[in-house]
């Protein structure tokens, strides 16, 4: 589960800029696509994967953290490009997508949100003409990650309430209590950023 | 500050929250009890300009909450019951210096900012710890934090007691007395208030009693069976 991103530390890869991280990871989305040797593809993932306790001192553990969580999709994709095409077209997708979460989740894990918010308000400067807040777009992308969790919690709550009162918990029976109590939860968040000024957010000083 | 909440009616789906509500509110600390229903939250809430009146209006100040919100909300501060709603960010650092956003303050003064109050608070050893992974009584602690960081100059705290245990309900009553800003409790808890300057009762969406905390809890106690 999500449990909010960033794991503090001192290392070269937290003390580098996240405008800079935010760039080399756009570079690296895209350079990636032009690699379609499976040997290319596997060196570039292993170092990535060797960034993780070298350059950013985190351990493996949020390698395999980063892993699991599309575990699922990589065998359902592995399985349908080994059918649709061959076994190195399935080899060469997965390890792109691995590559790819990899190096996202290495920025994630040494950037603060509110220093990636910061890189994306700057970046949505442009957007401010056409109505676009920088601000709450930014704003909008963190609180998602930061209620991610919290999500996962009220559905969790619904299913044990169910269980205690005997109804055999399922994803039919749980998903109109689990919406209800999320739109309420939704209702008291926006009523407390209200409290906490977010109106006042793009008030010139 | 003066508060002044000048002959107010809430109404929500066809039926009445508060009936004419009549009252200047300048003490340093002031306590509101009543019943669950009573209409106590929906005052407090009226204060922060989070709820607005159908009849009559609130002035902070000076300041219509019906059409300078955002400035009265700059002034005074909103403690919710639950922390959860209240931090929006992923970790406590973040979630305090998120308050700072409105004063546009420049990275080292932010910074500055977030551990005085971290400290301030006794809570700068969660400064990086993910807020989904605190208990209910740090999360409190941060969500109070996160309002008193931009020093409001009214605390609005609507039962911010309830959910924790006698020790950190202890704890947060603790810091919320050290506060040199003005203070508006609403809680079931009788003796939180016991020391206040003032205390309100609510009762059907009325004021029932006024006046100094003895006197107003008493009148509560009398009601109850």
């Amino acid at each position: 589960m999500i449990t909010g991103l960033y794991i503090p530390g001192g290392s070269l890869l937290h003390r580098l800029p996240a405008g800079v991280k935010l760039t080399l990871l756009v570079v690296a989305g895209l350079g990636i696509t032009l690699i379609d040797t499976v040997l290319t593809l596997s060196v570039t993932a292993l170092a990535v994967v060797a960034a993780y306790p070298f350059a950013a001192r985190l351990g493996w553990q949020p390698v395999w953290r980063a892993t699991k969580a599309i575990l699922i999709w990589l065998f359902f994709i592995a399985v349908a490009q080994a059918l649709i095409a061959d076994l190195t077209a399935a080899a060469t997708t997965v390890l792109r997508l691995l590559i790819l979460v990899w190096t996202a989740s290495l920025v994630t894990y040494t950037t603060r949100l509110e220093d990636m918010m910061s890189v994306l308000e700057r970046v949505l400067v442009w957007a401010r003409p056409l109505g676009v807040s920088p601000q709450r777009s930014a704003f909008m992308i963190a609180l998602t990650i930061r209620l991610i969790p919290a999500l996962f919690d009220l559905a969790r709550e619904v299913r044990e309430a169910q269980r205690a009162r005997g109804v055999e918990a399922s994803v039919v029976t749980a998903v109109a209590p689990s919406l209800t109590r999320v739109l309420a939860h939704a209702d008291t968040v926006s009523e407390a950023l209200i409290a906490r000024g977010y109106d006042r957010w793009d008030a010139p000083r | 500050m003066n508060l002044s909440v000048d002959h107010v009616t809430v109404r929500s789906h066809q039926r009445t929250i508060l009936t004419d509500v009549n009252v200047l509110l300048n003490e340093r600390r002031i306590g509101i009890i009543g019943d669950n229903g009573s209409g106590k939250s929906t005052f407090a809430r009226l204060l922060n300009g989070l709820c607005m009146p159908d009849e009559g209006r609130v002035l902070i100040d000076g300041l219509d909450t019906h059409t300078s919100g955002a400035d009265v909300r700059s002034r005074v501060g909103f403690l919710f019951q639950s922390p959860d709603a209240q931090i929006v960010m992923p970790t406590v650092a973040e979630d305090l210096a998120l308050g700072l956003k409105p004063l546009k303050l420049d990275s080292h003064n932010r910074q500055q900012r977030v551990t005085d109050t971290l400290d301030q608070f006794g809570i700068a050893h969660l400064a990086d710890r993910s807020v989904h992974m605190l208990s209910g009584g740090e999360k409190q602690l941060v969500a109070l934090a996160g309002v008193m960081i931009t020093a409001p100059e009214v605390l609005v705290c609507d039962e911010p007691t309830t959910l924790l245990d006698r020790r950190n309900a202890a704890n947060v009553m603790r810091i919320l007395d050290g506060l040199s800003c003005q203070v508006i409790l609403v809680t079931h808890d009788m003796a939180q208030i016991a020391s206040y300057d003032r205390a309100l009762l609510f009762a059907d969406g009325r004021v029932a009693a006024d006046g100094p905390p003895g006197s107003v809890i008493a009148a509560y106690e009398g009601t109850l069976p």
